[in-house]
């Protein structure tokens, strides 16, 4: 009788442990233009970790990183400037050695605007890579990009805009923007 | 029986829950939730956002001076009842001397915007007297322009001041430190071609009229021209002046913050163009805090006797500096912000040895609306309270004294939550299409004079609240009874 109602327990347990790891899981991965989700690559820092993706069609080996960054203090001129791009954008978490290689560009997603950079990062393997920072923002929120890639930065920009702008990233940066 | 129990068991939660919301829900027209101090005056400050106060004695007159944020978006310039016209926020004047009937001077108007973009919120006030080259009839106060400039007013008279001088030409401000005594200035500023959007630029202020640049300052990788990751921006320092010669900066907000402890002879008289080498000639040390806390407020308290230490050999006095965070998103939306304690005694090896925080359950604070944690102390270093007793702004938690005599043992000792008023301003978060606001107190700033009264101001336009300590606090920091 008791090693029933103990196998019972176990079961009842079992089951609910397994919907909470479903409800926990990680959204599923948006597939689109050749993009894959992989696991966010970097160490804990004051911002909740975001999504990274991988680049597997035209624009391959580019990796995408994407996450909301909510109480930032231009509420009403948003990014201002590419050194705000500079500050906010994660290109400092694929390396802190990296430099622009040329003035910013206006961009939006959906209905924030903001900026994107091109940028030249000097990675620990010593080989240069082409990077792109995308900062945009909502009221006191930002949603920032960081892309990088062996190809031309310019085409790992096209690419990385272009994924962000599919309805499954757009409602996802709405959400993480509401702090869901 | 057995049929009560549950009918009991319910109504006793029935009763918790209607008391949890009645603890999260401020109301208008509630008392105050007060713990060992108490109201004595009031101000509404023009219903106006408030940044800074900054008390200071002119002859036998004591006036409040305080800075403000831009306006709202329901109200981007409120009326000013004195002159009849809408003005963008900015800096108000009170006369405090009778603290029990504070009197409204004069609403100085600040720069056009909302929130943070606009207004005058930074505010200190040295008397000509003290400055190397001032008028010796002049009182100076400095302020913030927004986010365009700083200004020196004459405010002898402080229902009419008079513009001295500006500094204009900034991208951002913030809160700066003037040295009265010498008249150095460490203004906190965005100057155009550096990479941060704030940073220091020290100037000579001691002949207010006519202000000498020294230098700019900054951590390597915000000065122009430099490349790569881009470190926290300034939030504001405070020096210990020529006697103490240190200067201790404050870097972050809510995240990655930083303590920085520099020289200050070296900051001055060093090699002023800013390389990476040049600034980092001046730096003692540097303290990383985790990447979850800023650092609002570095406040010093150098040489602090702590009496557990005082049968030891070595180390009977320390030199602590409290550093605060602060709070940003509404709703507790992010880590805590709250109170840090360092020992500095070895400079080169700064330790964080305390901290402090305003227990969450203890008002259900998460849910009442605004921000709740930690925004700034008081920078007073007046004897009435210096080392004995710092006065937090909490938010929506109100201000919170603490009893630091022991600063690895930092103990609450009496708290003040103003109840709110048809002025208070509401604060909203992103639901499901749309935003989910709730009215609650954000006590932003704190400030204490030389008499023993605490001067709080409300980020959500309740004005200002002018507190005294009683019961056991007051014991605490010495005072007399009441």
């Amino acid at each position: 009788m008791r090693r029933g109602a103990a196998i019972a327990t176990m079961a009842i347990a079992l089951g609910v442990s397994g919907v909470g790891a479903y409800r926990l899981a990680p959204a599923p991965a948006v597939e689109s233009a050749g993009w894959r989700e992989v696991a966010w690559p970097f160490p804990r820092d004051g911002w909740p970790a975001g999504r990274a993706f991988r680049c597997d069609g035209a624009c391959a080996g580019t990796e995408l990183y994407v996450r909301a960054k909510r109480g930032f203090c231009n509420c009403d001129r948003g990014v201002a400037d590419d050194d705000e791009v500079d500050r906010v954008a994660d290109i400092d978490l694929i390396s802190p050695r990296f430099a622009a290689v040329a003035p910013g560009e206006e961009v939006g997603l959906g209905e924030m605007r903001g900026r994107a950079r091109r940028y030249d990062l000097d990675t620990a393997d010593g080989v240069r890579h082409a990077a792109i920072g995308i900062a945009v923002s909502r009221r006191c929120d930002l949603f920032v990009a960081a892309a990088q890639g062996r190809g031309e930065a310019g085409a790992v920009q096209r690419a990385a805009l272009a994924f962000l702008e599919t309805p499954e990233m757009k409602v996802w940066a709405t959400a993480a923007l509401d702090g869901k | 029986m057995f049929r009560c129990v549950p009918l009991a068991a319910g109504l006793v939660l029935f009763a918790c829950s209607i008391t949890a919301q009645a603890q999260q829900k401020q109301t208008i027209g509630a008392p105050p939730e007060a713990s060992n101090m108490k109201l004595v005056g009031t101000n509404d400050l023009q219903a106006r956002s408030a940044y800074q106060p900054t008390i200071h004695r002119q002859g036998d007159r004591w006036i409040a001076y305080i800075g403000h944020h831009g306006g709202t978006d329901d109200v981007p310039a409120p009326v000013n009842p004195m002159t009849g016209q809408a003005e963008p926020n900015g800096t108000s004047i009170v006369d405090v001397t009778d603290p029990a009937r504070p009197k409204y001077l004069r609403h100085l108007p600040g720069q056009e915007g909302k929130y943070e973009s606009g207004g005058a919120q930074m505010v200190r006030v040295c008397d000509g007297k003290s400055l190397p080259k001032g008028d010796p009839n002049a009182v100076y106060m400095l302020r913030t322009f927004g986010s365009e400039a700083h200004e020196i007013w004459n405010v002898a008279d402080p229902a009419n001041p008079v513009l001295v001088t500006r500094i204009g030409g900034l991208k951002d401000t913030h809160k700066s430190w003037w040295e009265c005594d010498t008249g150095i200035a460490f203004l906190v500023s965005g100057a155009p071609d550096w990479r941060t959007r704030r940073m220091t630029q020290i100037y000579d202020l001691g002949d207010p009229a006519h202000p000498q640049k020294i230098r700019d300052f900054g951590l390597p990788g915000q000065e122009p021209g430099s490349t790569g990751a881009v470190p926290t921006e300034l939030h504001g320092p405070i020096s210990t002046g020529p006697d103490g010669n240190r200067v201790f900066f404050g870097y972050g907000t809510n995240k990655g913050g930083i303590l920085q402890i520099v020289d200050r002879d070296k900051l001055l008289n060093g090699p002023k163009e800013p390389t990476p080498d040049n600034l980092r000639y001046p730096e003692i040390s540097r303290m990383p805090m985790s990447a979850f806390n800023g650092a609002h407020t570095t406040f010093p308290m150098l040489d602090m006797p702590v009496a557990e230490f005082a049968e030891d050999k070595d180390g009977k006095t320390r030199d602590i500096v409290m550093i605060v965070d602060e709070a940003i998103l509404n709703e507790c939306g992010e880590a805590r912000q709250m109170v840090w304690f360092a020992d500095v005694t070895t400079e080169t090896r700064p330790m964080m040895i305390s901290s402090y925080t305003v227990p969450e359950a203890g008002g259900q604070f998460c849910q009442r609306g605004g921000r709740f944690g930690s925004h700034s102390s008081n920078e007073s270093m007046a004897p009435v309270y210096y080392k004995k007793m710092a006065f937090i702004a909490f938010f929506n938690a109100g201000v919170r004294a603490l009893d630091i005599r022991d600063p690895y043992h930092p103990k609450e000792v009496g708290y003040f939550i103003p109840a709110i008023t048809q002025a208070t301003d509401k604060r909203c978060i992103p639901v499901e299409g749309g935003e989910r606001c709730k009215v609650a107190i954000q006590t932003n700033n704190v400030e204490t004079d030389d008499r023993g009264y605490i001067y709080i101001v409300d980020r959500a336009n309740t004005g200002l609240h002018i507190l005294e300590l009683t019961g056991p606090a007051r014991a605490a920091a010495g005072l007399p009874r009441n």
